[in-house]
């Protein structure tokens, strides 16, 4: 879809129009954006050509954008206008890309839900009485919705791909590095990733072809260089080695998903893949969300130390510096944030490194050996992204030590820990609403993940899916 | 009681780098306010910290040249804690992985030579500068994320003498490595001293006291006799000495309490995410050690076998970098290397003091002085003629051209001195009575009414030589 955009040039003004239009239309409905850009001044200054000319895209609004509210969903930022762009909406202009909006998130990127965004929840094209998922539900839902063909997330946990899951989209947390991070406003640095969605593998491919490659900004930005990943595109499955994430197909509860899934494992051996289930450890299966919380947490609350007020941001007032940044603190986060951080520095205290941040970081590495262990023998990893579809709005049921929340609803962060390319396709639906599929591959082996997304696209024939919005 | 007391010392030092530790902004000193910072030095949301390996290049340097260790692996760490000069809420440093560990350095004082040990250098990025008014508190944002290396000593310095002298022997070998301005008084380096005392024989250590904000190498020592003094009579009255963070005040010469220690503050250090570790090519290291510039203890070295100076004279000359350099120019235009540091440890010094410009600010030039020297060498001029043209030469004058504008070229016709030395030796027939009746100081007088009949130009080698003949013939 993003080709057949950037070719038709004629159509680039009334396109961008319309997309704004729609996303205006929208946002009564669905609450999924922060700023709405009118692209009008865009417009003006589109250069020639490009792989995204007079294509419309969204940003999570923890996106930096020079001149432009960047408020990462919470209210300490909800005054911040960034004097730099993020090196990803720089490359994005180059190639002719119109941003229409700056879209909802979790506070600070910090949830699942899209419950906590300082502007309220975002709601779910497909059920409105549902969450979009989070921390990047707005860029899902104006994906979606169709108001663009692509939006920008980030993902530390599973925040692209479980929204991505619950939106019934294509959501890719391409391989750590590969996309810089320079000019997002972090959550956690050793699990963060720059990803997006889009409707399509191919328009998939097109995205990270644009976004991809070294930025000297970003230390931890590969150098490795970036393949034409639509011209080898290939859904051939002849050969291809699939390791079912064992451990989570035993824990699904509901027989849909489970019945989904086993249908879809057949028609890729079908079309000649060789699907094997692979088994993790279980102990080390139970350990991932504690170890996920800590480092995520102990990282997110030094990461965040910088909002105090003082330079930019929210400032209340006070009778000290002292008092000025324990003011605009206490008052500029949400409850659950607060929250994080107190555990994430407590995390971090001398006495507790050892048995807490440190810990989990070598939990963290057990883990990657594993995954390492089961990549060396299969292409990909693959499992549901969750058991069910989107919960309700008001869905607080959630037992978040049973094995089904611990396992299923949170593998996907296997894919942080690791920094290995992880995505999730659409997979079928449930209530009408939709659930997807999560694949996980080698690093840097982006290629063998759209060609299976790929072959997955062409099985379900959920393409180009768009929801209607009532 | 007598005491001992054990002294050590964590010195901040501000390399000299064209950019910033993690970030691409200018380094300066006094430019205005917030002019020379970027979006990573502001800690906006979003940036990421880059390391400037000329930064990484420079504490090589440093370590090598202080015998350091060097961990080929460069790690950086975070310190969390919030201060309103500290941009981004932690800072960049390296607690784990120090670049140097275990070097040393050798100290001159009055009880001779001494080997202080270094425990560590590490990298780490300075902070915003603060002025509190009495209303408000201003931000300079400039110095923030300006290359800092710390340079840890062991604990073995025992009085103001030995830290004065390690701090100078540091300040010395960092200025001629290039590597930092180490000028205390701008904060370019900056001293931190950790002093306790203890009964002589004690095998305990006593409570270790910090003095903060020394502003220069004098009062370095000046903070520690006040310290020793100080911490000596709360014990000799049978007090308690608490661990105590203090800064020294040096219109009263005195340290000032800043605040109770109360346990160690907790710093969270952890790795930081965002830079992985560096792994430095071992020729790269290499390259960088092989064209380091020459160290004091080196010139020394060189000074003692190239021109043979003493060294009383060599260690004033290095003490001052730039004399010394100059002192290197003048050398490429004459051999003389006794007189030219002579005159520049006395006339010319002493004329630069007496106008308050330095070497470098003068218009003297190091042909000229060398030209002058070759000038009283070769008995074109006396030493006091030459004394007398001090001000022409370091207003950058040829010394040649000033004698014959003077007219004070001295003269050294054997025939003219002759005639001169019969004339006074015909007028003061008392003198050559007093010198056959063995009163070598005539002599001297007659030298002198020869000298004062040429008006002082003539060559007084010369007329005493011919005066000397002279009288032996009239004897």
């Amino acid at each position: 879809m993003i080709q057949e955009m950037a070719k038709d040039v004629v159509n680039a003004k009334e396109r961008c129009m319309d997309a704004y239009e729609k996303a205006v239309t929208l946002q009564e409905k669905l609450n999924d954006a922060i700023t709405l850009i009118d692209p009008s001044e865009q417009l003006e200054t589109l250069p020639e050509g490009g792989l995204f000319h007079g294509v419309p895209i969204a940003l999570k609004d923890n996106v930096n954008t020079k001149g432009i509210l960047t408020t990462a969903g919470s209210r300490i930022l909800s005054n911040y206008v960034p004097v730099y762009d993020a090196e990803i909406v720089t490359k994005l202009k180059k190639e002719g890309a119109v941003i229409i909006a700056k879209a909802s998130m979790d506070e600070l990127a910090m949830g699942g839900t899209n419950l906590t965004c300082f502007t309220g929840p975002s709601l779910n094209p497909w059920d409105t009485n549902r969450m979009t998922g989070g921390s990047s539900g707005g860029s899902a839902a104006m994906v979606a919705s169709g108001v663009v063909p692509m939006a920008i997330g980030s993902d530390t946990g599973d925040s692209i791909r479980k929204p991505a899951s619950f939106c019934g989209i294509v959501g890719v947390k391409p391989t750590y590095g590969r996309i810089s991070r320079y000019g997002i406003i972090p959550y956690a640095s050793s699990l963060d990733h720059v990803g997006y969605f889009t409707r399509s593998i191919e328009d998939a491919c097109i995205s990270l072809q644009a976004l991809a490659g070294r930025d000297d900004r970003d230390m931890t930005s590969s150098f490795k260089e970036v393949p034409d990943y639509l011209g080898l595109l290939n859904s051939d499955m002849n050969g291809k080695k699939i390791a079912i994430f064992g451990n989570v197909q035993d824990a699904l509860t509901n027989p849909e998903t489970k019945e989904m899934f086993a249908k879809l494992m057949h028609a890729l051996e079908e079309r000649g893949a060789k699907v094997d289930v692979f088994y993790f450890s279980e102990e080390l299966m139970k350990a991932m969300l504690p170890t996920y919380y800590l480092i995520a947490n102990c990282e997110a609350t030094s990461n965040h130390s910088n909002l105090d007020g003082i330079r930019f941001g929210v400032r209340e007032k006070g009778d000290s510096m002292e008092e000025i940044m324990i003011n605009s603190r206490t008052k500029g986060f949400g409850p659950l944030i607060r929250k994080r951080f107190v555990i994430g520095s407590y995390g971090l205290f001398e006495e507790n490194q050892d048995k807490l941040f440190r810990k989990a970081q070598k939990v963290r590495r057990l883990i990657v050996n594993e995954l390492n262990k089961c990549l060396g023998e299969y292409d990909c990893l693959i499992a549901p992204a969750s058991n069910d579809i989107a919960p309700l709005l008001n869905d607080t049921s959630r037992d978040q030590l049973s094995d089904g929340y611990l396992i299923v609803e949170n593998h996907m962060v296997i894919g942080n820990f690791s920094g290995y390319p992880s995505m999730t396709v659409p997979m079928g639906f449930e209530e009408g609403c939709p659930i997807g599929v999560n694949l996980t591959c080698k690093a840097f082996d982006e290629v063998t993940m759209f060609n299976i997304g790929k072959a997955i696209e062409e099985i379900t024939g959920y393409k180009d899916l768009t929801a209607e919005v009532k | 009681m007598e005491y001992v007391a054990t002294i050590g010392i964590e010195i901040h030092c501000e390399l000299k780098t064209n950019t910033k530790m993690f970030s691409g902004a200018p380094c300066s000193f006094g430019r205005k306010a917030n002019t020379c910072t970027n979006e990573i030095d502001l800690g906006e949301p979003g940036t990421m910290p880059c390391v400037n390996m000329e930064a990484v290049a420079k504490a090589i340097e440093a370590c090598t040249a202080l015998h350091l260790t060097i961990d080929p692996l460069v790690k950086f760490d975070r310190k969390n804690y919030y201060y309103s000069d500290l941009p981004k809420g932690f800072q960049i440093t390296q607690q784990f992985h120090p670049i140097g560990r275990d070097g040393y350095i050798m100290i001159h004082t009055s009880e001779g030579e001494k080997k202080i040990r270094i425990n560590r250098i590490h990298m780490e990025e300075d902070t915003a500068k603060q002025f509190h008014l009495t209303s408000k508190t201003l931000l300079d944002y400039n110095r923030a994320g300006t290359p800092l290396i710390e340079i840890v000593s062991e604990p073995d310095m025992k009085n103001g003498e030995e830290a004065q002298a390690y701090v100078e022997a540091l300040r010395q070998t960092l200025l001629y490595l290039g590597v930092s301005d180490v000028k205390m008084e701008e904060g370019s380096m900056r001293c931190d001293v950790n002093i306790s005392i203890a009964p002589v024989g004690s095998n305990t250590l006593g409570t270790k006291n910090e003095i903060k904000n020394i502003n220069s190498i004098s009062n370095v020592g000046k903070a520690i006799e006040y310290e020793i003094k100080r911490q000596k009579e709360i014990l000799e009255e049978g007090g308690v000495i608490h661990q105590e963070t203090r800064r020294f005040d040096d219109k009263t010469g005195e340290t000032i309490l800043m605040r109770r220690k109360e346990g160690n503050v907790d710093y969270k250090f952890f790795p930081e995410p965002n830079i992985f570790p560096i792994r430095l090519d071992e020729n790269w290291i290499k390259d960088i050690q092989a064209n380091m510039k020459e160290l004091p203890e080196e010139r020394k070295e060189r000074y003692a076998k190239e021109y043979g100076l003493s060294d009383h004279d060599i260690n004033i000359l290095i003490g001052n970098k730039e004399m010394s350099e100059f002192f290197e120019e003048v050398m490429k235009s004459t051999k003389d290397a006794k007189n030219v540091c002579n005159w520049l440890l006395s006339d010319v010094s002493g004329w630069l003091n007496k106008h308050g410009e330095t070497i470098t600010t003068t218009k003297l030039e190091p042909q000229n002085l060398a030209k002058l020297i070759a000038m009283i060498d070769d008995g074109k001029i006396s030493t006091k003629q030459a004394k007398e043209i001090v001000d022409d030469l370091m207003e950058g004058k040829d010394p040649e051209v000033v004698v014959k504008e003077k007219g004070l070229e001295q003269v050294s016709d054997t025939g003219l001195i002759e005639s001169l030395v019969q004339k006074v030796l015909d007028e003061n027939p008392q003198a050559i009575e007093d010198f056959k009746a063995g009163k070598d100081r005539a002599v001297g007088f007659l030298v002198g009414q020869v000298m004062k009949a040429s008006k002082g130009q003539a060559n007084p080698g010369m007329v005493n030589e011919i005066l000397r003949n002279a009288i032996k013939e009239r004897i």
